[in-house]
């Protein structure tokens, strides 16, 4: 992979398979997640099941929450959606709108920044 | 470049002196609840677990969850060496009776609050005591699974986790579309819906109506924070989720099995392993359940409770609001004691949270609706 100033690379872990990018969309608080765009990637301390039927608008999923046996695990594999879990402090780390790349075999998540 | 390493929240958010969630719990009601778990969990039988100064985990007065680190390594450290196919078992079937247990008396409790009357205190402290239950093996989910995951490990299993085939928040999903893709064919576009909103066709006011009752107790921890008993939350929902987004896209999303279904076993599955993975599966659909559980016990069997109480109070003191209940603590609900003063002391708190309130969704109209809709 090529790095320069303008690539973060986060080391989280992979939740479900798959490689998604998109712009980030920064879940902080209810009323957010009434507002997702089509085909971001959803930033979010956690997925609960109440917010299930966002996923299929969704590329991919970048989580704080760090176990590997959570909600969003279980419903990232099940549609299929790219997942990292892990990426601590993710909700400050990631602007809304931040390119983000999704690794989900590795939990890598790559942000790059646009010029 | 910049590389950064992330390690597993789990261990390394938990400790005494900073809350493991901030904000998660504003009503008294729901907090005196959550007081109630230590003593519930240590009637799950597990080691390490036998008094209540072991349960890992409290809830102070804003509502910020803190768990022990050191009663959790603890916790862990025990659970391995006690794990033989009798106890998994045994744990098993507690876990699958708790929750039976609860959704019992949620419907028991909606069935028989209408003709109550002095017999409310019983049900309100039995219910309680099986949402505590509940609770108690939500807190523990935190890290149980991962105990059995490693035990899982050890003894050699080499399959992926058991993860439901199909989750509860998969069948939502397909529910919540379901119910969108009707609405869209009555003209109801999820634009329409929403602008439209409750000025619809009785049909579809039904419809939407229908599906909140059957898809109460879907929703966020915090019973104030609206959820899927509010037609408005799920119209807005709908939205969200499925405007602008193309059906079959979505459609797509609903191949469950094809991606889930596990890989047959080659190595050899000892009577631990199978009964390992039994009970990991269960916690696992479990995970996915666990604030359903207590949050429709809330709205279908402790809310038509409740109103039967503010109905009883509002003979003695005609002002009193309904809501005015949800700043109790149980032991006042049960014992009858509502002091307006404390009342509104501690409404007054509430309403000035408003980091809490921004966090929830929680509007000024919010604690009157919650109560109005089981």
């Amino acid at each position: 992979m090529s790095a320069d100033n303008s690539t973060r690379v986060y080391l989280g872990v992979g939740a479900a398979p798959g490689y998604a990018s998109g712009k980030a969309y920064v879940i902080r608080n209810a009323e957010d997640t009434m507002t997702v765009p089509a085909g971001s990637i959803l930033v979010m301390r956690i997925l609960h099941p109440h917010l299930a039927p966002l996923l299929p608008r969704v590329a991919g999923l970048v989580v704080e929450e760090g176990a590997i046996l959570q909600h969003a695990t279980t419903l990232a594999r099940e549609c299929g959606i790219p997942a990292a879990v892990g990426i601590r402090d993710a909700r400050n780390l990631f602007q809304d709108g931040a390119v983000l790349e999704v690794d989900g075999y590795t939990g890598k998540v790559i942000e790059r920044q646009v010029t | 470049m910049e590389v950064t390493g992330a390690d597993n929240i789990a261990s390394a958010s938990i400790g005494s002196a900073q809350p493991y969630r901030r904000h998660i719990i504003g009503l008294p009601l729901q907090r005196s609840l959550f007081g109630l778990t230590a003593r519930a969990a240590t009637t799950i039988g597990l080691p390490g677990l036998s008094s209540e100064s072991n349960f890992p985990a409290r809830l102070d007065e804003n509502g910020d969850l803190f768990l022990d680190r050191s009663q959790v390594i603890a916790l862990t450290k025990a659970l391995p060496s006690w794990f033989t196919p009798e106890t998994l078992e045994l744990m098993h079937t507690r876990h699958a009776d708790a929750c039976d247990a609860l959704v019992d008396a949620t419907e028991n409790a909606a069935g028989v609050a209408a003709s109550l009357n002095d017999k409310d205190s019983e049900l309100f402290e039995d219910l309680a005591n099986k949402m505590a239950l509940v609770l108690a093996y939500g807190i523990l989910s935190k890290f149980v699974p991962d105990v059995l995951l490693r035990a899982l490990a050890d003894a050699g299993d080499v399959e992926s986790p058991p993860f439901p085939e199909k989750s509860a928040g998969a069948e939502l999903m397909q529910n919540t579309f379901a119910l969108s893709q009707t609405c869209c064919a009555l003209n109801y576009s999820p634009q329409r819906l929403q602008q439209e909103w409750p000025r619809v066709s009785p049909e579809v006011f039904q419809l939407v109506r229908e599906f909140c009752h059957r898809q109460t107790g879907f929703g966020p921890l915090a019973w104030d924070a609206p959820g899927y008993e509010d037609p408005s939350y799920v119209v807005r929902l709908l939205h969200s989720a499925f405007a602008q987004v193309d059906s079959e896209q979505v459609s797509r999303r609903f191949s469950f099995s094809k991606r889930t279904r596990l890989v047959q076993s080659t190595s050899k599955v000892t009577k631990k392993i199978a009964a390992l993975r039994r009970l990991l599966g269960l916690w696992l659909d479990f995970l996915e359940r666990e604030t359903w559980y207590v949050r429709r016990a809330f709205y279908v069997g402790m809310v038509p409770l409740l109103q039967q109480l503010a109905a009883r109070y509002r003979q003695k003191t005609p002002a009193f609001q309904s809501a005015d209940l949800l700043f109790l603590d149980l032991r006042e609900l049960v014992s009858g004691i509502a002091d307006p003063a404390v009342i509104r002391t501690r409404r007054h708190r509430y309403m000035e949270n408003t980091d809490y309130l921004s966090l929830h969704g929680v509007d000024p109209c919010r604690l009157a609706t919650m109560l109005g809709s089981s």
